[in-house]
């Protein structure tokens, strides 16, 4: 495989962690769910590590008010599908991967036949209610979800192993309210989005320690980072023995 | 008693920074929050409903364990104690 490939372009990240590490990422498939201020980062920085296949799903065009945060989509792609103009820079960046981008809002209905046949989900969505839908697809599929949210400078992430960690309901089994315009500055997605792809690096290259049963807090006020250990709930209706109550 | 709080992004603008409340000896979890509201406006607003109750969705945690909703009224904290309060962000 990686004779196929143009010479040198994984050549500083296989000096880090070996060629079959690089080959796990070419033969890796990878759903990103949201092509906003997490998913533009997600996916960039992936589709340049070598992921084999980014698929891409948002039901949502580019709009101006995007444009300070969700850094694939520039002026000229205002009123596009999000998907089509995040894939079209993902093309360019890497031409050797392949990108998949799939127009559609996910509900519960449709999650599970958006996300299938995916190694790894991303959670870069804005709502609780698409999180926990993705939360309970990953754990019927037993496919990681890595969690990321954002607001203002502040944001969280974790990685979801599914039967072996805590989930998404476990750490947080109430949601916050939504916002009608979330404030937000573009660097914060931007640096929680890099956790989640880092985190989906060493996922699938099987390198250091994953940021499981613990949730990272990020305050770009304060410029720290801080990791509150989180575990599985017996009574989590999503993953616990109380999941019967409401399946 | 002195009971330290980490408070982290919304509540942490609300309360501006971490904090070391004094406490009754034998305080509860449920008394320190109670505190921790009355500190501010904004505070009591990020912590508590209107109807006073606690907001739900805000991760409660005692010397790095979580801890339960429920449990609040009855856990005694000790002097030295660390409370972190974190209520989780939800855009994307």
């Amino acid at each position: 495989m990686l004779t196929d490939r143009e010479p040198g372009r994984y050549l500083r990240q296989v000096a880090l962690f070996g060629e079959e590490a690089q080959e796990r990422l070419a033969s890796a498939r990878v759903v990103i769910v949201g092509a906003g201020g997490l998913g533009c980062p997600v996916a960039l920085y992936l589709a340049a590590a070598g992921i084999g296949e980014v698929r891409l799903v948002d039901g949502d065009v580019v709009d101006k008010t995007n444009l300070n945060r969700q850094v694939l989509h520039g002026d000229r792609d205002i009123g596009r599908p999000k998907v089509e103009s995040a894939a079209e820079k993902l093309r360019a960046q890497n031409p050797e991967i392949t990108v998949i981008a799939t127009y559609a809002a996910v509900d519960d209905g449709n999650a599970a036949t958006l996300v299938g046949g995916a190694d790894l989900i991303v959670d870069a969505t804005d709502n609780y209610r698409v999180r926990y839908t993705l939360n309970r697809v990953a754990l019927d599929a037993h496919v990681p979800l890595i969690h990321g949210a954002v607001r203002g400078f502040d944001g969280q992430a974790t990685t979801i192993i599914p039967g072996r960690t805590a989930c998404l309901e476990c750490i947080i089994p109430i949601a916050p309210p939504e916002e009608g315009a979330t404030p937000v500055v573009g660097t914060t997605p931007g640096i929680i989005g890099l956790i989640q792809a880092n985190e989906a690096i060493k996922y699938i290259t099987g390198t250091g320690d994953l940021l499981t049963n613990r949730l990272l807090i990020w305050d770009g006020r304060a410029a720290t980072m801080t990791t509150l250990p989180v575990e599985r709930q017996e009574e989590c209706s999503a993953c616990g023995s109380g999941r019967c109550s409401r399946r | 008693m002195q009971v330290r709080v980490r408070a982290f992004a919304r509540l942490r603008e609300a309360i501006g920074g971490d904090l070391t409340l004094e406490v009754p000896e034998g305080a509860t979890m449920s008394r320190l929050l109670a505190a921790v509201g009355e500190t501010s406006d904004q505070a009591g607003e990020a912590l508590f409903e209107e109807s006073g109750e606690l907001r739900g969705y805000v991760i409660l945690m005692h010397n790095g364990r979580r801890v339960r909703r429920a449990a609040t009224g009855t856990l005694a904290l000790a002097d030295g104690d660390e409370v972190a309060l974190f209520p989780p962000v939800a855009g994307g």
